[in-house]
């Protein structure tokens, strides 16, 4: 057994964690104040201050503690919430309501969400139009940016992206927190096959309809953001279908199941992540030479990436999001972040180092607007 | 040529999607049947893709037949519009459980009915005999497409359906030419009952808004 492998703890002194966040302080401080610090209005300067020194505090401890998953699944929940305020809040601004009318529609005026990306990619490569009523550029979550953000988190994280990078799966992680010990243990394990027949199914037929599929039908995050004005028996019954989707993968079975069931079971955008785990430059390593095949990595991990088979014969599967919920469970560290091309067990620091700025500063990219912005409301709501 | 409008753009997706998951229950079924025939490796891919196209085509040619007879028995029976909307809910929802009973519940040793049709002496009809059993074989997406193109206002809706039904349908066939190189049948075959199972939930959704609607509407 090679011992030099289980000797690499992934903790830090306080001081070597402290110069590993000092990069992440700069860049998060550039990313959250805009590069122009503005702090004349004393509610947006605390709600500045407090995201700043919150996400640089959490990224410190995972540098400190060598814990992961704690910390991130912290701002990962807190960005789902902050994210769903920010749109509801924007919505009854600008509409006094959570809902949208058929003329919302037709004046592009939905704020646009990753989720319909697997929709718009044969359309836009057939008819070379934009199959979702949104901005093009400019404005609140116009289009572009959006896409933009999201192929850059997926060339670099793959699957990482719905770990650290995606606005709703705060949700479904947080859930599946809440209870110690799951109620259901036996999941059939060809159930992380569903999000591929969704894919199947929504990509395919807003190619031949022209209309977001997956958005009017099926997103469960409906029920949380923004959603089709009831006027009909039709948008009654979406309606429904949001608030049950929502209320059954995102709520009640990942309480049960202590797994992260909307993303591993529903999710199309879930299905293309999974796809690009095989081409990003991070993935999750088996050190088998550390591993005691205790298999507590495989009870832990939320989106079934791991099995027993795998853990033996040191395989992780492209289902894996790198939340490190695994690497948190295993006290000798034989799994572990690491890089394609560099064999497993060697290099384990210098590739969580390095897995962990690039994807903490995606997720400090996509959460720290919405959660200043809820931090700002509140304040002005309280004081 | 003119954009579709809202319903019929409607009617593709639906017949689509039923096409979708009934060529995904068909191929689960008859891929056993089906791969070792197309596969027989008697001139390549090219002889393949030819089978393959005569397969294809016979279905095209069966479905616009049935088309025409539901559209014809929708006429006849489904004469008022509130008997149209309930019946047609009904069947839809009872013709969608089966089809979710039909693509999880059934049992994996599912015998094909095709299988007898490769057992003609004359091989060159083997593909539009397989065409013709694989078309009108019993299946819930089949009943389900029926339903829809008897419920339709005109014929050319009706073929419309179909049309997109069969487009559907087809495109769990069009990787079988390279069926001998895919590592993965295993996964496909999963996909593909999920994806019926998950058009099966679209119609149950789809017949009770129809019923639903229709008491609202008195």
């Amino acid at each position: 057994m090679d011992n030099s492998s289980i000797a690499v703890s992934p903790k830090k002194t306080f001081g070597k964690a402290l110069l590993y966040t000092l990069p992440m302080f700069l860049v998060t401080f550039m990313f959250i104040t805009g590069g122009k610090p503005d702090f004349s209005d004393p509610a947006r300067t605390v709600a500045i201050l407090v995201t700043f020194f919150g996400m640089n505090l959490l990224y410190f401890l995972m540098h400190y503690s060598g814990k992961t998953d704690r910390y991130r699944a912290i701002i990962f929940v807190i960005f789902a919430l902050t994210l769903s305020f920010t749109l509801i809040r924007n919505m009854i601004l600008i509409r006094n309501s959570m809902s949208f009318s058929q003329a919302d529609i037709l004046e592009c005026k939905i704020p646009f969400c990753h989720l319909v990306i697997p929709m718009m990619i044969l359309p836009a490569a057939l008819t070379k139009s934009i199959i979702f009523p949104g901005t093009i550029l400019g404005g609140f979550a116009d289009i572009a940016s959006m896409v933009v953000l999201w192929l850059a988190a997926t060339v670099v994280l793959g699957r990482g992206f719905c770990s650290w990078g995606c606005f709703y799966g705060g949700w479904d992680d947080g859930f599946s927190r809440l209870r110690k010990k799951p109620l259901v243990k036996k999941i059939s394990d060809s159930w992380k096959w569903m999000p591929f027949a969704v894919l199947l199914l929504v990509a395919l037929t807003a190619a031949l309809t022209m209309i977001p599929t997956y958005c009017n039908w099926i997103c469960p995050f409906k029920a949380v953001t923004e959603f089709e004005k009831v006027t009909n028996v039709e948008s009654a019954v979406k309606a429904g279908v949001f608030i049950s989707l929502f209320g059954g993968l995102v709520v009640a079975l990942p309480v049960v199941t202590r797994k992260r069931t909307q993303c591993s079971f529903l999710c199309p955008m879930g299905a293309i992540s999974t796809l690009s785990n095989r081409i990003t430059p991070f993935t999750m390593k088996i050190d088998t030479n550390a591993c005691t095949q205790c298999f507590k990595c495989v009870d832990s991990c939320p989106m079934f990436a791991l099995t027993r088979e795998g853990i033996k014969e040191g395989t992780v599967s492209m289902f894996c999001s790198k939340c490190g919920k695994c690497m948190d469970s295993c006290s000798r560290n034989a799994i572990h972040f690491g890089i394609r091309g560099v064999p497993a067990g060697t290099r384990k620091n210098f590739s969580r180092n390095l897995f962990l700025f690039v994807s903490f500063l995606f997720m400090a990219v996509f959460s720290s607007q919405p959660i200043v912005f809820t931090l700002n409301s509140l304040y002005n709501l309280i004081f | 040529m003119n954009e579709p409008t809202l319903a019929e753009k409607s009617l593709m997706t639906d017949s689509f999607i039923l096409g979708l998951s009934s060529g995904s229950a068909c191929l689960v079924t008859c891929g056993m049947v089906m791969f070792p025939y197309i596969m027989a490796g008697r001139g390549g891919v090219m002889k393949i893709v030819l089978d393959l196209s005569v397969f294809l085509a016979t279905r095209l040619v069966i479905y616009f037949v049935l088309a025409t007879l539901a559209w014809y028995f929708g006429q006849a029976f489904l004469t008022s519009g509130i008997v149209r909307t309930f019946v047609t809910g009904s069947l839809y929802v009872m013709f969608a459980i089966i089809l979710i009973w039909y693509s999880i519940g059934r049992k994996k040793n599912m015998k094909c009915p095709a299988a007898i049709v490769t057992k003609v002496e004359d091989k060159r009809l083997v593909p539009v005999l397989l065409g013709v059993v694989n078309s009108i074989g019993f299946c819930p997406a089949l009943l389900l497409i029926l339903t829809k193109g008897a419920a339709q206002g005109s014929l050319a809706q009706s073929w419309l359906a179909f049309l997109a039904f069969f487009t559907g349908s087809s495109l769990w066939f069009l990787p079988l030419p390279f069926a001998g190189k895919l590592k993965k049948k295993q996964v496909i075959e999963t996909i593909g009952i999920f994806a019926t199972g998950l058009a099966g939930a679209i119609f149950i959704i789809k017949g009770l808004i129809l019923i639903t609607g229709g008491i609202l509407n008195g």
